[in-house]
């Protein structure tokens, strides 16, 4: 039967990470082996008693003593709530959930794009690929409204020294990265072609970086996105996560592009998106 | 009844001297309802005692409300927070009977059955229940159950028992484990007569009734070809007042929000109740991000629902069954029948 009580989740401590954002180090109470099989890319219910559940990303995943850690934006009630608890505060866990990104790509060449806290789901994503046997050649792209607005610093810095790392504002900086990630595709395609390419962000954003890259020749079967939906029960049931006769909390987040087209084509064309910058954690 | 056990049933039919000595036999030891007129102008399903003396009068026209509301709560609690622990909530699921059930409430139960699949909450009660079908011999005024598959005769494997009223009687069709023991003590005789046509002879005056449906089929055809314009969904949508009228009334409708309560020893109870997607914020997330922020996006949803091959492949049958409710509740006007012949009008895209 699916699971929709919480299990018991302890707040450790978190610090500043981006503006209106904290990353949060959290303990599942009583890990279970399953806890260990989280795939990047697949979201948890966080539920803050009193204030609901909603779904965030796992940044890096538990480990045997259930520890783990995600980036939260503050955008709403539940998320007010959070930033108001303490160390040692009472939560609840749900999880893993949906599908996350692909692991064995069979490919060597790959571009990640992220747009605002659209970088939170691929950071584990990353992480593996740096431990990977088969070295990668991966290259991150990553667009920000402004240099306080950028999230995950700690790890952009340990990346940055293993990885290119390109990363835009839309304001502040050098004025070759200002702008939309859209606007350096140019130059790394010209560089080297990408075989794959995973991408979070706003969905226009999104929407607009696939289409590109699908057009410089990368497979429409080889771009991924993560979608956002409002998640109430994480488990296919209650229907807010819709997209077409699919559930994102079930057959997402992540959607491989050309799938994510076809449902588009039957059912709502809600991709309107936020701005750049803007989507939420 | 676990409604796999008894797809496969080999139907069997007995002479039924007596309706309600059924209903009063099923009733012992279970609480049985069925659907009463309040003398009000309204029909609900009612509780029974065994021993209740009125007459069972086989009504054509389906209930204001299906069987959705038996299994799938409108309201319940799922797990309550005492400061420190989550708890689950088990949900209760008393021995009953439901009376009279029409075939496309019966063919509604069977697509939720699926869906709630892995839902506790739903499977315990519907373990608990008895179906007792009603083969209709007439169409109701709104239904189109012969052009979706789901009547009028009930569907093998949707109830426990089927009433088959003819000329002549009535005749009980025993058609599942859990049905036959209900009614072993009961030693009805079996049938001599040819029911099978009797029940072939109801499908075709039902289908004669409501006629080719090339209205259903064309609406279909332009759904799932993505023909209809975002134009006629907004068109249609602006007819939406979003009272959730479609979506309570609808028996294969089953969004849910989540709703804490605060309880009086200062523990927190988490409930879900029934949603509608028709309205605005049903989609809506903490960003301010609304996928679905146009009424027509909202109605386009609905219907693909309900027809979306997506879903008929996933559920072995369309989400609609056919019962008509929406267009009887719908102060907008856009119930299956309007919107239907809406999005299947080329002229309209």
């Amino acid at each position: 039967m699916l699971e929709l009580t919480p299990r018991a989740l302890r707040l450790l401590d978190f610090y500043a990470d981006g503006q209106d954002s904290r990353h949060f180090r959290l303990r599942i109470d009583a890990p279970q082996p399953g806890d260990l099989a989280v795939i990047p890319g697949q979201f948890f219910m966080l539920g803050v008693p009193g204030f609901g559940e909603a779904p965030f990303t796992y940044v890096s995943p538990p480990d045997e003593g259930g520890e783990f850690s995600a980036l939260i934006r503050s955008s709403g009630r539940l998320t007010a709530r959070l930033f108001e608890l303490e160390s040692g505060a009472s939560l609840g866990y749900r999880g893993p959930f949906g599908k996350g990104w692909p692991l064995l790509l069979g490919a060597r060449r790959v571009l990640v794009v992220a747009g605002g806290c659209g970088l939170a789901p691929l950071a584990g994503w990353i992480e593996e690929a740096l431990h990977h046997a088969a070295p990668l050649q991966l290259r991150v792209l990553y667009g920000a409204r402004s240099a306080p607005a950028q999230v995950l610093g700690r790890e952009r810095e340990r990346w940055r020294q293993v990885l290119p790392l390109i990363e835009t504002l839309e304001h502040g900086g050098p004025e070759a990265l200002r702008g939309s990630p859209l606007a350096q595709l140019d130059r790394l395609f010209a560089e080297e072609q990408p075989q794959v390419v995973l991408c979070c962000g706003p969905e226009a954003f999104m929407l607009a970086i696939a289409k590109t890259c699908v057009r410089r020749g990368v497979a429409a079967d080889n771009v991924w996105l993560s979608v956002e939906r409002r998640m109430h029960c994480a488990v296919g049931l209650c229907g807010h996560c819709y997209i077409a006769d699919s559930y994102a909390c079930v057959d997402g987040p992540t959607y491989r592009y050309d799938h994510y087209l076809q449902l588009l084509a039957h059912g709502n064309t809600g991709h309107a998106g936020g701005e750049l910058g803007v989507g939420p954690c | 009844m676990v409604p796999s056990e008894s797809r496969h049933f080999d139907l069997t039919c007995c002479e039924l001297d007596s309706v309600e000595r059924l209903r009063a036999h099923l009733a012992g030891g279970r609480t049985l309802y069925e659907v009463r007129e309040d003398g009000q102008g309204g029909r609900h399903w009612q509780a029974l005692t065994a021993d209740d003396p009125t007459p069972f009068v086989a009504q054509t026209e389906p209930p204001p409300f299906a069987a959705k509301a038996f299994f799938f709560a409108e309201r319940e609690a799922v797990f309550r927070f005492d400061g420190e622990r989550f708890v689950a909530i088990e949900p209760t699921a008393p021995a009953q009977v439901l009376f009279g059930l029409h075939a496309c409430d019966l063919a509604a139960v069977a697509y939720q059955d699926q869906f709630f699949a892995a839902d506790a909450h739903y499977q315990a009660r519907r373990a608990a229940a008895l179906l007792v079908g009603l083969d209709c011999r007439h169409s109701c005024s709104q239904g189109f159950c012969t052009l979706v598959d789901s009547g009028p005769e009930v569907r093998a494997g949707t109830a426990d028992l089927i009433l088959l009223p003819t000329e002549a009687g009535w005749l009980l069709l025993i058609a599942s484990v859990a049905g036959a023991a209900a009614v072993a003590d009961l030693a009805l005789p079996a049938a001599s007569r040819d029911w099978p046509a009797q029940r072939v002879a109801h499908r075709q005056q039902v289908a004669s009734e409501q006629g080719d449906g090339q209205w259903l089929q064309d609406g279909i055809a332009a759904i799932n070809a993505a023909k209809v314009s975002a134009a006629t969904w907004e068109s249609l949508g602006l007819r939406c007042l979003v009272c959730s009228g479609c979506t309570t009334v609808c028996p294969t409708c089953s969004c849910f929000a989540p709703l804490e309560r605060k309880l009086p020893d200062g523990s927190i109870e988490q409930e879900r109740v029934w949603d509608s997607c028709l309205y605005e914020g049903f989609q809506k997330e903490a960003s301010g991000h609304n996928p679905s922020a146009l009424a027509g996006q909202r109605v386009q949803r609905f219907w693909q629902h309900k027809f979306g091959e997506g879903f008929r492949q996933t559920f072995g049958r369309y989400g609609c069954v056919g019962c008509g409710r929406c267009d009887h509740v719908c102060p907008g006007g856009i119930g299956v029948h309007a919107v239907m012949r809406k999005v299947g009008k080329p002229c309209s895209n």
